[in-house]
């Protein structure tokens, strides 16, 4: 299968089931934690979702490269990593879900005020995604 | 002969003496109430024929009077009394009288149009006048005094209206001699046809007024009844806590519940500023004015609460501002403040601050900042998302287009939510960086500012506006800027 990796100028788009990697029945939340780990920023979101657009600006506005994982673009497995996102996050939309240096953050609201409490940058830092 | 006039309105062409004492004061300011017109001209012109063509007439007319001594009598006289004319070609004859029909009138009217027009030619006028004006004049002057007092009071009465008034009358001034005589004083039967008609209008205007009166008090009646209606509605509406506020109609029920909790804030805002401002300067312990810092975060809490419900029913509401006051409507980012302004402006008014605080404080300011051009970009792709659905609707899948529109139109919500939560870390940020003093007076600055742009709201609204006529300068740049819209259009035409 082919998929069309849409790079755009500040993310890296990749896509969730990758041709080089063995294609095993996971348990979505396992597939979540382990695509989780890979990166520095990892963002599950949609393409559609319009605060998944802002958690997006939010990192990019801040220098941060975040690896986004757009669940729309993988027919098979990205809807059940959604319903295994609304399972994990407790509300009924799946994205944006945010994870740093393999940890989950959480959500718009959880990310904004990890920001403002002054959480997010030395997470970022210790993560390696950002130097400054 | 001099006239007496007893008031304002026009005298009796012939019954008016120096003598003539009216013995009822009282009866001639009641005058505009209750008065029958068309029936005091039938009593006059049955009068006139009486007094000086018909003796044995007068008591008759007398009987018919006398029941009324009082200014009732007219309403409600019961007689009708029919005479068959006895045709007569000179006022002089005896033996005349006149078809006349004295109707009794149910109810009285209150006005009445007085005929202008004389009821007699003014040749057949002209004609008496030269033969006997004194006899007539004494003859009159004899029958008068044979009727005692319900002939003074048909005389006051007579003084109201008078069939050819001077004062009423829209012809030219006539002489005296011809108003006196007016009355009695034509051929029978040019008086008999014109007066006739003269009546039957008067008639007519009686009934017609009667009918206008009846309209009205219809009308009044039914406003009443609707008026009690909406008080009732008015208070049962109250008591259920509906708050129109500044939409007037047209307000949602989950925006008229928050905009009633909105004003229950505002009072606890006053009282909590009140609260801050008394624990500074009365140089409070540091854990009583923690008690006031720490209610006053709460009392911020509860708000993004209210807020946050709101938005579940009327995100609009909201976002638009409807809520606030105008100027704080201007100046709204997502459906409240902007937090890195606030920062801002707290900056210069908390001056005390240790280099870590400024850091803090700084820092604060950026992320805020940060965060606010995120979720301002995150909306702007919502609107172009909306934009382009409702753009590209066809014909065939509106409907679907719409839902999808609906379905983008929620996303609103979480906006909202996100920006009120980002208000809300803000001012936590800010109560942990501060110390309790600073805490206390960064708040008491924070309620200042809202309420004294709350204030410059109103005084904004009730500022006195001049008039574009009176100023010069203004109308000047009216006439610049219409000048200017009017050669813009000129020039698109060719463009």
């Amino acid at each position: 299968m082919q998929y069309q990796a849409a790079t755009e100028y500040y993310y890296n788009y990749i896509p969730v089931s990758h041709p080089y990697y063995p294609t095993v029945a996971v348990d979505p939340l396992e597939r979540v934690a382990k695509l989780a780990a890979q990166n520095a920023v990892v963002i599950f979101s949609l393409s559609t979702c319009c605060m998944c657009y802002a958690v997006k600006s939010l990192f990019s506005g801040m220098g941060v490269n975040p690896t986004v994982y757009e669940l729309d673009e993988d027919p098979v497995r990205g809807r059940e990593i959604e319903r295994a996102l609304v399972r994990l996050m407790g509300s009924s939309t799946a994205v944006p879900v945010v994870f740093i240096g393999g940890r989950l953050v959480g959500s718009m609201d959880r990310v904004m005020a990890s920001h403002i409490n002054g959480t997010l940058v030395p997470l970022l830092k210790k993560a390696g995604a950002l130097w400054l | 002969m001099a006239t007496q006039d007893h008031h304002h309105h026009q005298h009796l062409p012939y019954v008016v003496y120096p003598a003539f004492n009216p013995p009822n004061t009282g009866f001639i300011n009641q005058e505009g109430s209750s008065f029958n017109f068309g029936e005091l001209e039938e009593a006059i012109v049955l009068q006139g024929y009486k007094i000086h063509n018909d003796e044995t007439k007068l008591p008759l007319y007398t009987s018919v009077l006398r029941p009324a001594a009082t200014l009732d009598m007219f309403p409600s006289w019961p007689m009708r009394v029919h005479q068959t004319p006895r045709g007569s070609n000179s006022s002089t004859d005896s033996g005349s009288g006149v078809n006349v029909t004295i109707a009794s009138r149910p109810e009285s009217h209150s006005h009445i149009e007085l005929e202008p027009e004389s009821p007699m030619s003014s040749n057949t006028r002209k004609t008496f006048l030269e033969q006997q004006p004194r006899q007539q004049e004494h003859v009159l002057r004899q029958q008068l005094q044979h009727l005692q007092i319900p002939q003074q009071q048909l005389e006051m009465e007579c003084e109201e209206g008078s069939p050819g008034g001077s004062s009423q009358s829209q012809q030219a001034p006539k002489p005296f001699s011809d108003k006196r005589k007016g009355i009695g004083s034509t051929s029978q039967k040019t008086l008999d046809a014109k007066t006739l008609r003269r009546l039957a209008q008067n008639r007519e205007a009686a009934r017609k007024s009667r009918l206008r009166k009846k309209a009205y008090v219809q009308q009044l009646e039914s406003s009443r009844i609707r008026l009690a209606q909406l008080e009732q509605d008015l208070q049962r509406a109250r008591s259920q806590g509906l708050f129109l506020g500044n939409g007037g109609g047209n307000i949602s029920s989950g925006a008229a519940m928050f905009d009633m909790e909105y004003t229950r804030w505002l009072d606890d805002d006053h009282r909590h500023m009140t609260e801050l401002r008394k624990g500074l300067q009365s140089q409070y312990s540091d854990g009583d004015l923690n008690v006031i810092v720490d209610s006053f975060v709460a009392h911020y809490d509860d708000i993004f609460r209210f807020k946050g419900v709101a938005a579940k029913s009327d995100v609009f509401h909201l976002i638009t501002g409807m809520w606030t006051t105008p100027a704080e409507r201007c100046f709204l980012w997502m459906g409240g403040f902007r937090p890195s302004e606030l920062i801002k402006m707290l900056t210069t008014q908390l001056d005390p601050l240790t280099e870590q605080q400024v850091v803090g404080i700084y820092s604060l300011q950026q992320s805020s900042q940060q965060a606010e051009e995120a979720l301002t970009q995150g909306l702007d792709q919502l609107h172009q998302s909306l934009v382009d659905t409702i753009a590209s609707g066809s014909v065939n899948d509106g409907v679907h287009h719409m839902a999808v529109a609906l379905g983008k139109l929620t996303n609103l919500e979480g906006f909202v939510r996100q920006a009120d939560n980002l208000r809300q870390q803000t001012l936590h940020q800010l109560h942990r960086i501060l110390t309790v003093r600073q805490a206390a007076k960064c708040f008491l600055v924070i309620s200042e500012y809202y309420g004294r742009l709350r204030a410059l709201s109103s005084l904004w609204a009730s500022r006195p506006r001049e008039t574009l006529i009176s100023d010069e300068n203004s109308c000047q740049t009216t006439t610049d800027l219409q000048m200017v819209q009017s050669s813009h259009s000129h020039f698109s035409n060719f463009g």
